[in-house]
């Protein structure tokens, strides 16, 4: 399985993402654990100032340098270019002919990718991992390393992140282009909480009854993996299983990808119909819930009739854009 | 190399048709046909960048699609190089190294040096015509039995055209490698090729060997007494390749003897007869001479 051409045509092809994501964990761990020691150290000093006033540092300020925060959702974004690198863009390009012409088996090919990218994460962020709990291990801080344990720390990012590149470079295996990777990326990522908060606002705008999310519907959302990491077993079972199913799945479509349909929103054209539906029903619950919004929270009535003007406004929308999505295409073909 | 039957269905739309054909090694085979008539689309196919909707692709009785590894005997390179156009010369080396195991690096800078091409570092940095040259020359040297090329003298000079036409025949004749060639060059494919399969809206209109479809067809020049115009009788039977005033250019079955023989009826005030060229067949077989080349 270990292609030295895949490695090396898949790394020519991401080398400056590649680094990006690097320069990325650098600063998500080592940096920011440099930057907390000082803080803690300025927030003790003043503290010191107040009488009997002790300084403590919280569980939330561990897990902020490790696993929480801004950072994690750039790399992210870093991780959803990489795999819109190794896919989404050698569909819109000719790349995908060369990738596809060579002596090797389209699963080989998929998996190369997978593990090109799993590898590079994992490495990323073990060896940065270590380093910045070295950085504070040695500090006189290292009673805060107790504060939190490996796996919100350690465990929980990792399969997160490479649970979420899976599941892009799956997405990728559906999507006919660079683009549709990207937005059925954010779209599916999201999905599962993203349908519940909608339909939850329905609900209340119509009824005036708040439904709270249950547990388990963060579990089957992706973009959860990568932000929040509970100090549950979970943490860990969750993000093994969805990424040996994405993965799965993923060979498999790969195998069966007809890439007569590349520059298309997606390669699977018995999809068309279903994304058509989920998105036109998304966009307009949206529309509702953004319009109804604008409307005097305590005006019932009026509430659910601006709720009915931006369901429907934003159903026109989503025709005529899932439309034009439906029938893009989306190529670069560079004469010679 | 055999394809078996291959159909093709893009969007519902049948771009191949049971195409059937046998490729043997020490060949140059011409694919021709009309724009969008599916030579390209066939090309990929061979290649296994498209699964066939139907049909297979075999070498020595395996299929492409079921073994990939048969493909280290396969190069395809296509009318644009937009692909690897990031690549410098070096990493294309390095990267065809290990992809096809028969790679011959000596050959390689051998070629480079015949054509004057120097290292760089963007192939997208070559020319047009310095881009297509590369491509050819990294395809040989890939030391592959069969050789993919679509469009393959697009951009090239008169000179360098020469040349690579002449490493073609020399690659078949001394390494024993089939090319096959997709190319509107009706006249570089008359000089080389020896086999010809012509594709009409997907189909195999025709195959045959070069030589042995020159024989079968005749190109005259004829002029008819009286009012000038073809008979219907002769109209339905023969070509007409071109039409100035009285004078008809026309492509008839050389086996005919009963049209030679009403022609010779007729009388016509003038009768002569004319080289074949390829392109006067594809005229002939593939439609009009209005719009094609």
């Amino acid at each position: 399985m270990f292609y030295k051409a895949l490695w090396y045509q898949n790394y020519k092809q991401t080398r400056i993402i590649i680094w990006m994501i690097l320069a990325l964990f650098i600063l998500h761990l080592p940096f920011q654990s440099i930057l907390s020691l000082e803080r803690w150290k300025e927030q003790e000093h003043q503290a010191q100032q107040v009488e009997d006033y002790t300084y403590e540092i919280q569980a939330w300020e561990v897990l902020e340098i490790f696993s929480q925060g801004t950072l994690p959702i750039l790399l992210s974004l870093g991780i959803i270019a990489l795999a819109c690198l190794l896919i989404g863009l050698e569909r819109n390009t000719r790349r995908n002919d060369f990738t596809f012409s060579l002596p090797f088996k389209r699963q080989d090919l998929f998996l190369a990718k997978w593990c090109y990218g799993t590898a590079a994460i994992t490495l990323f962020h073990i060896v940065n991992f270590f380093v910045a709990y070295v950085i504070i291990y040695q500090s006189e801080y290292r009673f805060a390393l107790e504060l939190a344990n490996w796996i919100e720390i350690f465990w929980g990012p990792l399969l997160g992140f490479i649970m979420f590149f899976t599941f892009t470079l799956l997405i990728g295996a559906i999507s006919g282009e660079m683009i549709s990777q990207v937005i059925l990326t954010f779209l599916i990522g999201i999905f599962p909480l993203g349908i519940f908060f909608l339909m939850q606002e329905l609900i209340n705008v119509h009824f005036r009854i708040f439904i709270s999310s249950p547990t388990w519907l963060e579990f089957l959302t992706p973009f959860m993996y990568v932000m929040n990491h509970p100090s549950l077993a979970s943490t860990i079972v969750f993000p093994i299983i969805l990424t040996g199913l994405f993965l799965w799945l993923g060979v498999h479509l790969y195998q069966k990808n007809k890439i007569e349909h590349n520059g298309e929103f997606l390669i699977f054209k018995v999809l068309n119909p279903i994304f058509l539906i989920i998105i036109t029903i998304c966009l307009s619950l949206l529309g509702g819930m953004i319009v109804s919004s604008l409307a005097p929270w305590n005006a019932d009535l009026l509430r659910i009739i601006s709720y009915w003007i931006g369901f429907t406004t934003f159903l026109l929308f989503s025709l005529l854009l899932t439309n034009r999505l439906l029938s893009m295409n989306i190529t670069f073909r560079g004469k010679a | 190399m055999k394809v078996n039957h291959i159909s093709k269905f893009i969007h519902g739309q049948r771009i191949l048709s049971d195409i059937d054909f046998h490729v043997k090694t020490g060949n140059i085979v011409g694919i021709i046909g009309r724009n969008g008539a599916g030579k390209t689309t066939l090309l990929r196919t061979m290649v296994g960048i498209l699964d066939p909707s139907k049909g297979d692709i075999t070498i020595d009785e395996q299929s492409i699609f079921l073994y990939p590894k048969l493909k280290e005997q396969v190069i395809f390179v296509p009318d644009s190089s937009e692909a690897m156009k990031n690549y410098s010369t070096k990493e294309m080396l390095t990267l065809y190294k290990s992809i096809y195991p028969q790679f011959d690096e000596h050959y390689f800078y051998d070629l480079m040096d015949r054509f004057s091409l120097k290292a760089i570092n963007k192939i997208g940095n070559y020319s047009k015509g310095m881009k297509a040259l590369f491509s050819l020359v990294v395809a040989f040297s890939t030391k592959a039995k069969y050789i993919l090329l679509d469009e393959p003298t697009d951009g090239l000079d008169v000179i360098v055209k020469k040349q690579v036409l002449k490493i073609l025949v020399e690659e078949v004749s001394t390494n024993d490698v089939a090319v096959i060639i997709s190319s509107h060059r009706l006249d570089e494919l008359e000089f080389m090729a020896n086999d010809i399969i012509m594709i009409k809206d997907g189909k195999v209109d025709s195959h045959y060997e070069l030589d042995e479809m020159k024989e079968m067809y005749k190109k005259v020049q004829i002029v008819f007494d009286g009012d000038g115009i073809i008979p219907e009788f002769l109209s339905k039977h023969v070509d007409i390749l071109h039409q100035t005033g009285r004078v008809y250019t026309i492509l008839m079955d050389k086996n005919n003897l009963e049209i030679q023989k009403k022609i010779t009826e007729i009388s016509p005030l003038l009768f002569e007869e004319l080289a074949l060229s390829l392109e006067d067949l594809f005229v002939a077989k593939l439609g009009g001479d209005e719009d094609v080349l």
